[in-house]
């Protein structure tokens, strides 16, 4: 329902990610380029901003997080949530099988290139 | 033992031995052969016929029958009974005829009839004792050749004897009742290296050995008293002291009267046995203590044996494993490969080795071995069955397993790591107003961060000393008890937070090097952290205070260090974090719980 009104298009994007450092960093990266970026050390803080900012188009979250969800399952949610949303799968493990990933999501390995995550979002087809 | 048969010299004289020859030579002749019937009755005719003839010629009127008497013994002597009888009724009528030719011829007078008569019966007489002589001497030669042939009997029945008992190697003693040893064999002599019999003649047997073969010797000995036969198995040592196992079987020996007055030992050297036993128990005991799984297999894949650290590893102490098959040990889905891979191979190659999985038979844990399978043969070559040596695999599979993990760990550290070096590097050049200013930055930070990591390494990335995190992150920046004093509990910080606190530290640092109480000579920082109050409310406070630096003025612009510090310290240790720029002196304070930065409990 939340996805129902989703703003097509918007440069909205969540970026979930415990190591502060790297999270600061990516969210600068997203703002200077105009972007309006929510950050979550965990799953749940990510749940939370998801159903308060339902025009979030694009999330970008660490596999290793503490809590009792990581964020494998959290892009799984989100799938199912909000479907239109473009996923972003980052980790410093091994990449998890493909049929482990939602659908149409993106695994990145770290560390991994921001200007290659916004270039890929540029191509994708809006909506 | 034996009694030596022994000749008793008899005294003799020059006569006794002439007429004892002629005698033997006589008696030789009587005894060499009974004539037939035609030559006694023929001889003995002839020879009274003679005595007739040589009476008529010489002594015609003169005892007609005196000579014929010794005639008829020698005959008698000479051809037996019957030729005497009948020389005594020829010479009577012989000298009955020769008694007619006397006048008055026709008739014998009653005289003569009874003279005739008398001379037939004494005759007769005389023939019936030299018949007994004859046979008395006839008898005697016989005994005579019978008790030589017996005696020859004897003497050889006892060499065989003395020869058997030289030639065992067995140590035969005869015993008395009380155990005192009266006799021992040659051979025996020679076993127990006795030199001199007579010295251990009359020794109480059962001295000679010790410990629990005494006690055995005194039972056997015991039993053997009472008629029992016994025997043990014990050490005792040569007379020489050579020690050596013996097999000893004790037996009374039965007298003529049904008791027993003596008793037979026989005991056999059964050292060279007794080691190559020990040898063989040696070999036993070397896969029996093996921690190695070791078994053999019969050549259907019964199983035959395995030792104790088999049945340890698959759960099978105290069962009777001979109802099992080689089939049972493993994972089922791995029999058919041993069935169709490894049993070939081990018959083509003489041997298998690998990797499978046995299951434990009562918890059905897998168990990962290096099992390995050979052929067992006989001494002819023939395969008896099949041996393993199979090693648990276990700690090994685990120890892989860890540094899998490890490994996996470490890359994925690695890669942490690398996104935060990206995430610094890209803060710095944000932030920098010149390439040069960049570079020195970046350069410093990386070090901060090695330094952090350092801490993290030494402690498997598990805890941080925070004395030595706090120690090696202001090192480069001025000498620690001089110009930056450290004051603090010993603390564990958690790893999560410490590569943050390092690089807040290292910025702090650089900024007072730069404008603060470490860009004079006089001035001076004190780190300062704490504890308050009692879990689970307690509170982690630490405090960076400068003095003695020149005037502090707010700056107009915030860089990467103070927005790294404030930012990321309040998100990682989850509490306040602040700097004021005090006129006297810049502080730092952070507060946090206590559990959210520091080890409590031991666990990250």
């Amino acid at each position: 329902m939340l996805g129902q009104r989703t703003p097509i298009g918007s440069k909205t994007i969540l970026v979930v990610e415990d190591e502060a450092l790297v999270r600061f960093d990516m969210t600068d990266f997203f703002e200077d380029r105009g972007w309006q970026v929510y950050e979550a050390e965990n799953a749940e803080q990510a749940i939370a901003l998801l159903d308060r900012h339902g025009e979030i188009r694009v999330l970008l979250t660490d596999v290793e997080m503490p809590g009792a969800m990581d964020g494998l399952r959290l892009a799984h949610y989100v799938r199912e949530r909000f479907p239109p949303a473009l996923l972003f799968v980052v980790s410093g493990q091994a990449p998890p099988s493909p049929q482990a990933l939602p659908a149409r999501a993106t695994f990145l390995p770290k560390p991994f290139d921001l200007h290659h995550v916004l270039r890929q979002i540029d191509r994708s087809p809006v909506g | 033992m034996f009694r030596a048969i022994a000749r008793i010299p008899l005294g003799r004289t020059t006569e006794d031995t002439q007429l004892r020859s002629l005698l033997d030579r006589l008696r030789t002749a009587l005894v060499a052969g009974r004539p037939s019937f035609l030559a006694r009755y023929g001889l003995s005719s002839l020879a009274v016929g003679g005595v007739a003839l040589l009476r008529s010629a010489m002594f015609a009127e003169f005892a007609p029958w005196f000579l014929f008497t010794p005639a008829v013994v020698v005959i008698a002597l000479l051809l037996g009974g019957g030729a005497g009888l009948w020389a005594t009724l020829l010479a009577a009528l012989c000298a009955s005829i020769t008694l007619r030719d006397v006048p008055p011829v026709g008739a014998l007078s009653l005289m003569q009839v009874v003279a005739s008569a008398i001379f037939i019966v004494t005759t007769a007489g005389l023939v019936g004792l030299v018949v007994a002589l004859r046979h008395a001497l006839i008898e005697a030669d016989a005994a005579r050749t019978e008790l030589m042939r017996s005696a020859a009997a004897a003497a050889e029945r006892e060499a065989f004897l003395t020869s058997v008992l030289a030639s065992s190697t067995d140590c035969i003693k005869v015993l008395d009742l009380d155990g005192r040893l009266t006799f021992m064999s040659e051979g025996g002599q020679r076993v127990m290296e006795v030199s001199d019999f007579n010295a251990i003649a009359g020794c109480h047997w059962p001295d000679f050995w010790t410990g629990q073969g005494h006690v055995e010797a005194l039972a056997a000995l015991a039993a053997a008293r009472e008629g029992r036969a016994q025997s043990f198995v014990g050490r005792a040592s040569t007379i020489r002291g050579t020690p050596k196992w013996w097999h000893v079987a004790l037996s009374p020996i039965r007298n003529q009267d049904g008791g027993y007055d003596r008793i037979l030992s026989v005991s056999r050297d059964i050292t060279a046995l007794r080691e190559s036993e020990d040898e063989r128990e040696h070999f036993v005991r070397l896969a029996e203590n093996s921690t190695d799984f070791i078994g053999m297999l019969q050549t259907d894949g019964r199983v035959f044996y395995v030792n104790d650290a088999a049945r340890r590893m698959v759960g099978l102490d105290g069962a009777d494993v001979t109802a099992l098959a080689m089939t049972d040990f493993f994972l089922p889905e791995q029999v058919a490969t041993v069935t169709s891979e490894v049993l070939p191979a081990v018959d083509r190659d003489g041997h298998w080795s690998g990797e499978l999985t046995f299951r434990h038979f009562r918890t059905g844990e897998l168990i990962p071995v290096l099992y390995s399978v050979f052929p067992v043969t006989d001494i002819d070559g023939r395969t008896v069955g099949y041996g393993t040596v199979t090693r648990d695999f276990r700690a090994r599979k685990q120890a892989e397993e860890e540094l899998r993990l490890l490994n996996g760990e470490l890359a994925h550290r690695l890669k942490n790591v690398l996104a935060v070096v990206q995430s610094v590097t890209r803060q710095t050049l944000r932030n920098a107003s010149d390439v040069q200013k960049a570079s020195q930055d970046l350069s410093a930070r990386l070090v901060a961060l090695g330094a952090a990591t350092d801490v993290l390494t030494n402690a498997s990335w598990r805890s941080a000393d925070l004395r030595e995190l706090i120690e090696r992150a202001l090192a480069p920046h001025g000498e620690i008890g001089v110009r930056i004093l450290l004051d603090g509990p010993c603390l564990t910080l958690k790893p999560q937070v410490a590569v943050a606190l390092a690089l807040a530290l290292h910025e702090l640092a650089t900024n007072a090097a730069k404008y603060g109480a470490l860009s004079n000579d006089a001035g001076r920082v004190d780190v300062i952290w704490q504890v308050r109050g009692e879990a689970p409310e307690a509170r982690f406070r630490l405090d960076w205070r400068e003095q003695g630096g020149p005037p502090v003025a707010e700056p107009t612009r915030r860089g990467f260090g103070s927005i790294l510090i404030e930012r990321s310290l309040r998100s990682y240790f989850g509490g306040t974090a602040g700097i004021e720029y005090r006129p006297d002196g810049l502080t730092f304070a952070m507060d946090t719980q206590l559990g959210d930065a520091v080890m409590t409990d031991g666990k990250a």
